[in-house]
């Protein structure tokens, strides 16, 4: 059987093959679901999010136009849905305190369920992963998307750039900006 | 030419996104430059950490995502109710309940402009001035025929308001007596 590309397919969704789109969706669901909660930080919000980029995808794919990969083109709309429902939430969330107790930054480390990889060390990685994530939290969203969009789908900087819609060298400094707040962030000791 | 820190091509290089021409000039700049090589190794350590916690992202039932992408889809395609439908096809009604909007503030405004003030010396009772506030401001003399709005509330009942005339005026010869 010929495996048909994205392109090949997206082109087809355009012309309402519903086939198409259900590949589409298959081959690039997991990618998206998991970019958006990198970007957000929240599985709810991800899940729908991404699921907007595929109505989107399903509803204007004609749109594409075959100048860059498919997964560009995907991806910058996964990438400006993040980021334009991270702005319009930001005012909520400061509104807004979580009492979500894995936000907290003083609050006691959470006991793990199971005793593997040892209970001290779990709570350990746990710290260090909510430090993260707090340090994630102070990043804009494009170095969010930037840096996130290195680690997690190893994209180079020219398609980072192509995603963002920006230069390589923006797209650099973005990731280097990001990097930089990243380390300092982790490095300070717990308030 | 002076050369500064490659520090937005420490990421690249760490990746290996670089020309062999950069990446040769950045290795030799790590080698003589201890607060870069820190700044590569820290880098590194947070790219680690990032995919490790990204890794840690579970998944949804594949399922029922899609089935959800469907059901969204579908909706978004359904015809909408015919009320909706007047709404939204019917800029004309739009226009005129936004200019009705528009008169209303207006109108309020003037009144809250050309409302009489307070006499100096007097101190009449709160009731009384939002009393004369309104329905002396307005040209709304029909009103001063109906002992009806006494109660204030009653304005931001629009029933009563628009019934007005229904109403049968009060006898006020009692009052006037006492």
């Amino acid at each position: 059987m010929v495996v048909q590309s994205d392109e090949e397919l997206c082109r087809k969704v355009a012309e309402h093959d519903a086939a198409a789109f259900e590949a589409l969706l298959g081959r690039h669901q997991a990618r998206a679901f998991r970019l958006a909660c990198s970007i957000l930080g929240s599985e709810a919000d991800a899940r729908d999010v991404s699921q907007d980029a595929f109505i989107r995808l399903f509803e204007s794919a004609g749109k594409f136009d075959g100048r860059s990969r498919f997964s560009t083109w995907f991806y910058r709309i996964v990438v400006n849905l993040c980021i334009d429902h991270k702005r319009r939430n930001k005012w909520w969330r400061r509104m807004v305190s979580f009492s979500n107790p894995d936000d907290d930054p003083d609050s006691p480390p959470v006991d793990p369920p199971s005793s593997e990889p040892g209970p001290e060390a779990a709570a350990i990685g746990a710290q260090a992963g909510r430090r993260l994530r707090v340090a994630l939290e102070g990043l804009s969203p494009a170095q969010r998307a930037a840096v996130l969009l290195q680690t997690d789908e190893d994209l180079s900087g020219r398609e980072i750039a192509e995603i963002l819609e920006c230069s390589e060298s923006t797209a650099r400094v973005h990731i280097h900006r990001a990097l930089a707040h990243l380390k300092k962030t982790m490095k300070e000791p717990d308030r | 030419m002076r050369y500064t820190h490659p520090r937005t091509e420490l990421a690249p290089y760490l990746r290996g996104d670089l020309s062999a021409a950069e990446r040769e000039r950045v290795a030799r700049h790590l080698e003589g430059c201890a607060r870069c090589r820190a700044d590569a190794d820290a880098y590194a350590a947070v790219l680690k950490a990032i995919a490790f916690e990204s890794a840690a992202i579970s998944e949804p039932d594949w399922t029922d995502y899609r089935a959800e992408i469907h059901r969204k889809i579908a909706a978004r395609r359904a015809p909408v109710s015919p009320e909706r439908a007047r709404w939204k096809l019917s800029p004309r009604l739009a226009w005129t309940s936004i200019a009705a909007a528009g008169a209303a503030v207006a109108a309020i405004v003037l009144l809250l402009m050309l409302g009489p003030r307070p006499e100096p010396g007097g101190a009449p009772p709160v009731e009384q001035l939002a009393m004369e506030d309104a329905i002396g401001a307005a040209d709304v003399g029909l009103l001063r025929d109906y002992p009806v709005v006494e109660h204030l509330d009653l304005l931001e009942n629009y029933d009563v308001i628009e019934h007005l005339d229904e109403f049968a005026p009060a006898d006020t010869t009692n009052e006037k007596r006492s």
